[in-house]
């Protein structure tokens, strides 16, 4: 009973920041995407480079920024703050707050290039037909550039799996509320318990490969 | 159908980016009206006349000017008027299809019906699929189809909405000569039933001669000229428009000597020779230019000269052959003329030709029909 606790604390936890963080990033990864890929404004490049900077930064610097954003003077932990009365740093939200920064950019970059190469005439078509800008996204560009859009989701659901650097700073190693398998495969091993690493590794393996397999067949489809 | 245009463009090459002092790549300004069911925007690709249609379509949104059809203004840049493309009521068809990959034929025609029961939908799209006869293809994909048959399903999406007006853009380009002429009677037959007024761009003077109730030549970004399609083929008012409809034969040193009695026709200084050509109002020493096209000049049999009547013993012609090509039902022969060492292309049936027994390297005589030439 306490083994299987052991591998299912953070393998559920692990699970539910990812999930949350890819819903998150696939909502505002699309809408960056779609925004990058079809406007014209001043300071495009800036917001292009911003977005994927985390992509680059080294982990334990992306999770440095977050720390002092996410800290009690930051400002996004202290409007958490004002609003909740508690602290955002060394909890699963702040976790997944890493997830979501880090995976951003591979959301982006996918769905980006997928909206950009969806045929030009096919949306000047909608357009013609009497749909507007919003009805020919949702009809036309994003049900085309749907293996793009769904690539980046499972990219980004695996980075949110496999984070590491940036979580261990803003959430810390808290049995039962930070520990995600990544970072308890790491104390494992440091900790000599080399049985519950391998444990842990297997899990990880097999469930980036089962998720990778099926959307690689549904991609076919 | 009443078209009035009126617009200016500038191109800056790669993102378009207006630069102060830099000269744009391609400048438009093109004004026609027109009141014709079938116009035809023909022109050489570059010309300007798919922009043109985006412009009118409100794809592409012009610098300056009006757009005003069937009395609607759907553009007009000193009134900021600018209605987006939804707001147009026009059928539009591209190039490439431009069909929803994702969705099948039913699900593309009906697209564009709005604030329509699901019955009137399904009663409609029934409607326009037996209108360009594809029933059976109702459930098949764009990737099932042929390139024809495509283009029916385009056709019939850009009429689903019941439009005011029908834009073309090359619609029938990309496909084989059979299916072409096939659809291109088809869409005239429908845009009579319909009584629907066209806009129909195209390069090929074949086409553009077949279906145009009124034709607009574009070159550069500009209007060259308007007619009927008999004015512009066989009236070209300007040295491109002339090259455009097929007068291959085009000589610009040509000098008025005189005009015949009753201004019946005028003597003109060309190919080292006198030439008689038809009547145009300019003085004695002006510098024209004439032409003519290669199926006008006629291959004059030696052996029979006693058979030509005298009043045609003009605008005869020695020369040598010096290249023939065969175009399956006639051929092209480049000669080169005795006296000026001008090029002239002749095109003869190819029964004329064998029966002349000519072959390249033998002389020749050649004759060109005052009647055909163009002056300007």
């Amino acid at each position: 009973m306490e083994t299987f606790q052991i591998i299912a604390t953070p393998l559920l936890l692990t699970l539910k920041i990812s999930f949350i963080a890819t819903l998150f990033v696939a909502v505002l990864g699309i809408l960056i995407a779609y925004i990058l890929a079809k406007r014209e404004f001043p300071g495009k490049w800036l917001a292009d480079v911003m977005v994927t900077m985390p992509m680059v930064l080294p982990p334990t610097v992306t999770g440095y920024i977050l720390v002092i954003l996410l800290g009690k003077n930051g400002f996004i932990g202290s409007t958490f703050n004002k609003i909740t009365g508690s602290g955002i740093l060394f909890t699963w939200q702040a976790a997944a707050i890493a997830a979501f920064v880090v995976s951003l950019p591979l959301m982006v970059k996918t769905t980006t290039s997928a909206i950009g190469a969806v045929d030009k005439s096919v949306e000047e078509a909608s357009r013609i037909l009497g749909r507007n800008e919003m009805e020919t996204a949702l009809f036309i560009t994003l049900p085309l550039a749907k293996k793009g859009i769904m690539a980046g989701c499972v990219l980004s659901f695996a980075r949110a799996v496999g984070e590491f650097g940036a979580t261990l700073m803003v959430a810390g190693n808290i049995p039962g509320k930070t520990n995600t398998m990544a970072i308890s495969i790491y104390s494992a091993y440091q900790s000599g318990n080399n049985e519950l690493a391998n444990l842990l590794v297997i899990i990880l393996v097999v469930m980036s490969f089962l998720t990778i397999a099926a959307t690689t067949r549904l991609a076919e489809r | 159908m009443t078209i009035e245009v009126d617009i200016e463009k500038e191109f800056y090459g790669r993102k378009n980016r207006k630069k102060k002092g830099k000269t744009p790549s391609f400048s438009m300004n093109c004004s026609f009206d027109a009141d014709s069911d079938f116009m035809v925007l023909f022109g050489r690709s570059g010309s300007g006349k798919t922009t043109a249609l985006r412009c009118i379509a409100g794809l592409e949104t012009p610098d300056a000017g009006a757009i005003k059809i069937n009395g609607t203004l759907y553009f007009d840049s000193r009134k900021k008027v600018n209605l987006p493309p939804q707001k147009r009521k026009i059928g539009y068809m591209f190039q490439e299809n431009a069909l929803f990959p994702h969705m099948n034929v039913r699900q593309n025609i009906e697209f564009g019906l709005k604030g329509l029961s699901s019955m009137e939908k399904t009663e409609r799209v029934n409607e326009m699929m037996s209108l360009v006869g594809i029933e059976e293809l109702e459930f098949a994909y764009p990737y099932e189809l042929s390139g024809g048959q495509k283009q029916k399903v385009a056709l019939a999406r850009a009429l689903a909405p019941d439009p005011g007006i029908l834009l073309l853009d090359e619609p029938f380009s990309a496909l084989d000569t059979v299916v072409r002429v096939k659809l291109r009677k088809e869409l005239r037959t429908i845009q009579k039933r319909l009584g629907i007024p066209v806009i129909f761009i195209t390069h090929d003077p074949i086409e553009a001669f077949t279906i145009a109730d009124r034709m607009v030549v574009f070159d550069g970004g500009r209007v060259q000229q308007i007619g009927s399609p008999e004015d512009v083929f066989y009236h070209p008012k300007t040295r491109y428009v002339a090259e455009l409809v097929g007068f291959s034969n085009l000589f610009d040193d040509a000098v008025v000597e005189g005009h015949g009695q009753g201004n019946d026709c005028t003597f003109l200084w060309s190919l080292g020779t006198e030439i008689i050509a038809p009547f145009i109002e300019r003085m004695a020493g002006d510098r024209v230019s004439w032409g003519i096209r290669p199926e006008n000049i006629e291959l004059v049999d030696r052996r029979n000269m006693q058979s030509i009547r005298q009043e045609d013993r003009k605008n005869l012609f020695d020369g040598t052959i010096m290249n023939v090509v065969n175009k399956g039902t006639s051929r092209i022969i480049s000669l080169i003329l005795k006296d000026s060492e001008d090029f002239l292309k002749v095109e003869v049936a190819n029964h004329v030709f064998n029966s002349l027994k000519i072959e390249t390297g033998d002389e020749c005589m050649v004759r060109l029909r005052a009647a055909d030439m163009i002056v300007f």
